[in-house]
């Protein structure tokens, strides 16, 4: 990068670094600090002279040169391979600077082994040569031609680097690049190529420059005369130095995190070292322009559309930070002096190119400012005492633990932050929730407020009252009502009041049992048909008509409207119910103040253990003799009377269904209920008071 | 006006030396420098000009740094070759290694934005030091679609491009205002008879031959 080879324009910042001759131009280094046009006279006049003495003495320089060859060469040799061990050593050293030493060591041995290679490199090249040039696609006497004006470079180039005066490296840059020209102008004016198409004569030029360049690589790449090498030790160091320098610093837009963008950034790095490992310019132009078309790939990927020089040459030069290519300076100033002066200043490769250059100035004169970072920061990073981490690092020393802490390390600052985030959205969430609680009650109050709610009492439609009233009134006159005075009355009066109402009751029975004949024989049948015979038969024995039974459960029924459920419970509580007359009347007469199966239940109990006193004598000894009656009887039935078999597919269901049937053949319908009531009354009518 | 995209490698560098022999009409290639802050609009000027989009990018296009139009100017095919820079003020010192051997540059400013526009004349004071003596300048005010909340006024810029003798417009890459006609401007005023000879001697000034035969007319 910092040879002559480049305008004096490109010496920004190194205000120093003038000509010492005062010109106003900037000097190198190389050229003993003057600028090349000062240098050049300079050195002119040197070789005048020393040409003048070479008359003097005769051609003696010439002839020997042939001799001097090897021994120069290997000189030059020698040189390259001591520079690389002191490389190596500087890499031992830094060993402990973490940075990818093993990566540059096998990077080295790899350079090495290309040196050693270089030794023998013509003899198979040149035939392969040979073969590419019979096949290029140009009149034989044009291959003549381009042939020889190879091996006309190629014995000047010899010539050149062999001879004994001092030598310039511009020198040698001009004398390669006035035979470029002249090819050039032979081959697109020379008669001998007027068939051939444009196309042809450009990869004529192309082969020209390639075979040349691969045969004299040896002596054309970083000459011993220049100081390509130090310079190539010196940026190395640098940037191993600048090792701790992320995308960030660079504003750069590669996401050092991301798995696809690193494989791509490692895909440009090994393009970019690459560029060591061939001979000819082209082959290295063409490797800069493959790296630079992987980041623009890259590029395109993180920010979605095609990536602006603003984009481009950040991530350049952060993939050359990262790759740190061997012998950076040798290979630039190599293609800057010796390819085709058009292939570095035009073209696409020629635009990647000077990228790179811009990248390596970039590296070489980058301060703290240039990173966004104060300079004693910048200071402290370059001379390692303050720690650095970053995840690129840790992952080119190919330490995989490493390098999975510090991409943990950045997940977790990322799950760091959502879970803040999450933190945050929860207590928003909880307010919203408060909020939303809030504003429901609220809603809630005033709609309350406006319509409040009031349980108002059931209203029963007062015809009903008036009628079940009226009923009850009839059953009063009945004598029923005195029993169910005297059940209100207390516990000790309900023996008396039993033993008083079987008493009423029973003579009734003959008048009714006479009257309602029909009747019986129906509840004759299906008591012993049905389960509930049990609790019929006692209540035949205590009662003669079954009908003053069950009217009272129909008053139940009337008001209760009654589930089977309740049927079957009061079904079962007609056992003990039915034992005395007053349990059944304390119903009907509760059931005009909405009396509840409960309140009945508390009857029952209430009664049952005197009203079993009566009864527990005499039906033990009826009921075995009843129940095996039945059994006899049943089968009798069921073949006497068909009709009521069919009704009974199940012992269990008649309980209900004949009951019902029995009402139903009485009173076909519960508006009937209301004829019960008026059979009841007939009834009630019928015993004498 | 067609576009041609670069093949790209070895050989589309090949194709920048090839002679006008064959053809009746002159054809040359110009490489053209855009510089500018950042985030001006430079690349979206060129995507404009070259693909003719804006924000709404082909497939093909991978980058929009380099990139290449070739237009007719009355018997005169003239090739484009357009550098792009980095912007950042970091990278500034870098320039010159861009235009270089540049025949023309446009130096992109942002109307709405007077920094950028005191950058624009930075950048041609060094362009009048440093770069080749003829090269062609243009100083373009961009984002002209967003004139109502201009800082920098037509008028001072017209003044400034005058008195250093550079073309001006205000363009807009995104309605396509002045975008061809920056560039046809600048073909216009490019020397079309021998432009490969500036070329030449930009990158060697230290060679005693830098009038080195150069026979074709477009490098």
């Amino acid at each position: 990068m910092s040879t002559a080879a480049r305008p004096p324009s490109l010496r920004l910042g190194q205000q120093d670094l003038k000509c010492r001759m005062g010109c106003g131009f900037y000097g190198t280094p190389q050229n003993d600090g003057l600028c090349s046009k000062c240098y050049r006279e300079k050195f002119h006049d040197k070789q005048r002279k020393l040409k003048q003495k070479a008359g003097e003495t005769g051609p003696g320089p010439s002839s020997a040169s042939l001799d001097r060859r090897s021994p120069q060469h290997g000189h030059n040799h020698g040189k390259t391979e001591q520079q690389q061990v002191r490389k190596e050593d500087l890499s031992g050293t830094l060993q402990k600077k973490k940075f990818t030493a093993v990566l540059q060591k096998t990077l080295q041995a790899g350079a090495q082994k290309i040196t050693q290679q270089r030794g023998h490199v013509p003899d198979p090249t040149e035939d392969q040569f040979l073969l590419q040039l019979r096949q290029l696609r140009i009149p034989d006497d044009g291959k003549r031609k381009l042939k020889l004006e190879i091996q006309r470079l190629d014995t000047e180039i010899r010539k050149y680097m062999n001879g004994n005066g001092g030598k310039n490296i511009n020198e040698l840059s001009d004398l390669v690049q006035n035979a470029y020209t002249k090819v050039s102008d032979t081959v697109h004016n020379d008669p001998s190529f007027e068939i051939a198409t444009n196309e042809d004569r450009d990869s004529a030029i192309d082969f020209f420059e390639k075979v040349v360049m691969t045969q004299n690589h040896k002596f054309l790449f970083s000459p011993y005369f220049t100081t390509d090498e130090d310079s190539d030790v010196k940026v190395q160091k640098r940037i191993r130095k600048l090792s701790w320098i992320t995308a960030k610093h660079l504003d750069c837009s590669i996401d050092e995190v991301n798995s696809e963008a690193r494989d791509l950034v490692y895909n440009a790095i090994s393009e970019l070292v690459g560029i060591d490992s061939y001979y000819s310019p082209q082959e290295k132009l063409q490797c800069t322009w493959r790296c630079c078309r992987h980041i623009f790939e890259l590029l395109k990927r993180a920010t979605g559309g095609p990536a602006s020089a603003d984009d481009f040459l950040p991530a350049l030069i952060f993939v050359v930070l990262k790759a740190n290519p061997v012998r950076l300076h040798s290979n630039i100033n190599f293609v800057t002096r010796f390819t085709n002066a058009a292939r570095v200043m035009s073209g696409e490769s020629g635009y990647y190119f000077t990228n790179l250059c811009s990248a390596i100035a970039f590296i070489e004169n980058l301060n703290g400012e240039s990173l966004g970072i104060s300079s004693e920061e910048f200071e402290a990073l370059m001379s390692g005492q303050q720690a650095y981490s970053t995840p690129w690092e840790s992952a080119l020393l190919a330490c995989e633990s490493l390098h999975l802490i510090s991409e943990n390390m950045k997940r977790m600052e990322e799950l760091q932050k959502r879970n803040a985030l999450i933190s945050s959205r929860i207590t928003s969430f909880e307010m919203e929730l408060i909020d939303f609680q809030r504003e429901v009650t609220e809603r809630v109050d005033t709609v309350i407020a406006k319509a409040p709610l009031n349980l108002l009492p059931i209203k029963t439609p007062a015809f009903l009252i008036g009628q079940a009233r009226a009923h009850l009134l009839n059953e009063s006159e009945a004598g029923h009502y005195q029993a169910n005075v005297l059940s209100g009355g207390g516990g000790t009066l309900t023996s008396q009041s039993l033993t008083a109402v079987g008493g009423l009751a029973k003579p009734s029975i003959a008048p009714e049992d006479a009257g309602l004949s029909l009747k019986d024989t129906s509840m004759v049948s299906m008591g012993r048909l049905s389960p509930l015979q049990q609790n019929i038969q006692p209540a035949d024995n205590l009662f003669a008509s079954p009908i003053f039974n069950y009217t009272a459960f129909d008053s139940v029924s009337l008001l209760e409207e009654p589930s089977s459920s309740d049927v079957l419970m009061l079904g079962s509580e007609f056992h003990g119910g039915l034992t005395n007359i007053n349990y059944d009347f304390d119903l009907s007469d509760q059931s005009g103040e909405n009396s509840t199966a409960d309140d009945s239940k508390l009857n029952l109990d209430e009664f049952d253990p005197l009203a079993q006193k009566g009864p527990v004598n005499q039906p033990p000894s009826a009921l075995p003799e009843t129940s095996l009656l039945d059994s006899t009887t049943d089968s009798l039935i069921d073949s006497e009377v068909p009709g009521t078999a069919v009704l009974l597919p199940s012992p269990l269901k008649p309980e209900v269904a004949n009951y019902r049937g029995f009402s139903n053949f009485d009173i076909p319908s519960i508006s009937c209920n209301t004829g019960d009531f008026s059979s009841l009354g007939q009834d009630g009518a019928e015993p004498p008071k | 006006m067609a576009t041609t995209p670069r093949s790209g490698g070895a050989s589309g560098t090949g194709t920048a030396q090839r002679p006008n022999g064959t053809s009746q009409n002159k054809s040359c290639q110009f490489k053209l420098v855009l510089l500018g802050e950042s985030a001006v609009g430079k690349s979206s000027l060129v995507l404009r000009f070259v693909k003719g989009q804006f924000h709404e990018y082909q497939e093909s296009t991978i980058g929009a740094a380099f990139l290449t139009q070739t237009i007719c100017i009355e018997d005169t095919v003239v090739k484009f070759e357009i550098w792009d820079t980095a912007g950042q003020e970091r990278y500034h010192s870098l320039a010159p290694m861009y235009y270089r051997g540049a025949q023309a540059a446009i130096v992109v400013y942002d109307i709405q934005n007077q920094d950028s526009f005191q950058r624009a004349k930075t950048w041609v004071k060094e362009l009048h030091k440093q770069a080749s003596p003829n090269i062609v300048i243009a100083l373009a005010g961009n984002k002209a679609d967003l004139s109502n909340i201009r800082v920098v006024e037509f008028d001072e810029a017209k003044q400034y491009a005058e008195e250093n003798g550079l073309l001006f417009m205000e363009t807009s890459a995104k309605t396509g205002m002045n975008v061809n006609d920056i560039f046809l401007a600048i073909a216009k005023k490019l020397p079309k008879n021998d432009g490969a000879n500036n070329q030449g001697t930009s990158i060697r000034p230290t060679g005693t031959e830098t009038n080195r035969p150069t026979n074709n007319c477009c490098k």
